[in-house]
């Protein structure tokens, strides 16, 4: 049974976009709910203020789609920020696993894994958002080379993780190469 | 009934709910196919091919399609919101969906006024938004990996993404956060930590390990942690307690990965292929389940 409901959409919040001016911050909220993204305009606390006075307060979550949406609509800020936990940074932390043929990259709760002698990529497991399993069926039996980017395609902090592991599995693929 | 919602990788697939079969490699919903592949796909994947050996009824699924955008996400959140009372599920299993702390509230508010009421499990995102809402304590079992619950121990974290102090490996640190998890009242009553040691946790106290069989090559596999979930759905549904649950659903998964000589490779349907073997082997030595009529 397929069931028709409305789409009501719920504002969580957690994350800020801030910038440098205010022209900018307006500019970013009429683009973001244009897209259908929940945000509101706030000031940001003193201790992330870095240029302007407003802020866009974003569902965190959705961070990777709503970065790619504001480039390419020139929309310049300086940065997205979580709200809670004021000194917390994106996880840069890599850990590579050796299983012999295959090398597994995990960044936070994602992981890539692809054979050393093909650079395919075999699996990727972890995480808990819905883009993830579209960029599993995306990845698999790419070439890290050549597969497309999680942050590209993606919407989700998953989906950026995703991408860290790719990234240095290309890394990892150039220096098996030169090797 | 057992119910199990989350979205589905499978663009512009509206809202559906139903009984659910199998077919081949594929899960079928109202007229909608799903592949068993990471995410609910397998999770439900694996429930089905647990109810189905117990003979008890398939799971009824809620799902639907979305790509990381939402739409789907939101469907699900405002089904469960108007019928969760209606529909009176004895266990309630919920998986991946775009977090929203504002809808899990809004949810966790309409299960307290079931009749009878569910127990209550999530996994995934799912997780993520009843651990950043605070509501981490109503759910009966949450079923994290290691970078998941270093975000559980971790208060001021919305996601695995952002944790202060990121542990890979399930190791002898584990302990610690999860001491921390429980005293940032950010866990369930029962935590099935998944790893290379597989920890079962009970309000706060580690009641059992798990390490056999030992297989590394399964940590690679997307939906491998997902496959757990959906065994520990079902066996909940069969009328064991929480832990032993969880106990045998990741016995269950090991010892799947090691029939189905997994490498980094597989996919996870090779795994779930594996369970009515497993579970005609081990299930009456693990659980006392001895007969394949169920134990409701």
């Amino acid at each position: 049974m397929s069931l028709l409901k409305k789409g009501k959409v719920v504002f969580t919040g957690g994350g800020l976009v801030l910038f440098e001016e205010v022209q900018e911050a307006m500019k970013a909220e009429n683009v973001l709910k244009k897209a259908a993204y929940p945000v509101r305009l706030v000031a940001p606390p003193p201790e992330l203020r870095k240029g302007c006075d407003l802020a866009v307060e974003i569902n965190l979550v959705e961070q990777t789609g709503i970065e790619r949406l504001l480039k390419q609509r020139d929309v310049y800020y300086i940065e997205i920020r979580p709200l809670k936990g004021r000194d917390a940074a994106i996880l840069e932390i890599v850990r590579v696993t050796d299983f012999g043929d295959w090398l597994m990259v995990k960044a936070a709760n994602m992981k890539l894994t692809f054979e050393k002698k093909s650079g395919k990529i075999v699996n990727t497991s972890g995480g808990g958002c819905p883009d993830i399993p579209v960029m599993h069926a995306e990845l698999l039996d790419k070439h890290v080379g050549e597969a497309p980017r999680p942050a590209d395609i993606g919407y989700t902090l998953c989906a950026l993780m995703l991408d860290r592991a790719l990234e240095e599995s290309r890394s990892l693929w150039k220096e098996g190469e030169g090797a | 009934m057992m119910l199990i919602a989350g979205t589905v990788p499978v663009k512009d697939m509206p809202l559906t709910f139903g009984k659910v079969s199998s077919e081949g490699d594929y899960l079928l919903i109202g007229g909608q196919r799903v592949p068993c592949a990471q995410g609910t796909g397998a999770m439900v994947s694996a429930a089905l091919a647990t109810t189905e050996y117990l003979k008890l009824e398939a799971p009824q699924v809620l799902l639907a399609g979305d790509i990381g955008q939402g739409k789907g996400s939101r469907a699900i959140y405002e089904y469960l919101i108007e019928n969760v009372v209606e529909l009176a599920p004895e266990v309630l299993a919920l998986h991946y969906w775009l977090p929203d702390m504002a809808q899990t509230r809004r949810l966790c508010t309409e299960i307290e006024k079931c009749a009878r009421r569910p127990v209550l499990i999530a996994d995934a995102a799912s997780m993520y938004s009843a651990k950043a809402a605070g509501l981490a304590t109503a759910f009966d079992i949450f079923t994290p990996d290691a970078a998941e619950t270093a975000f559980l121990a971790d208060p001021d974290a919305t996601h695995p993404a952002y944790v202060r102090f990121m542990l890979f490996n399930n190791t002898e640190k584990m302990p610690e956060l999860i001491t921390a998890a429980y005293e940032h009242k950010n866990a369930a009553r029962l935590l099935l930590v998944k790893g290379a040691t597989d920890y079962i946790v009970k309000d706060g106290e580690i009641i059992a390990t798990v390490t056999e069989p030992d297989v590394p090559m399964m940590e690679p596999i997307g939906g491998t942690g997902d496959t757990i979930t959906g065994m520990v759905s079902a066996f909940v549904y069969a009328g064991l307690e929480s832990h032993e649950a969880a106990i045998i659903a990741a016995k269950a998964n090991r010892m799947a990965g090691k029939f189905a000589i997994v490498t980094p490779a597989t996919r996870v349907r090779r795994v779930v292929a594996q369970f009515p073997a497993v579970f005609a082997k081990y299930l009456c030595e693990w659980s006392g389940v001895c007969t394949t009529g169920g134990v409701k």
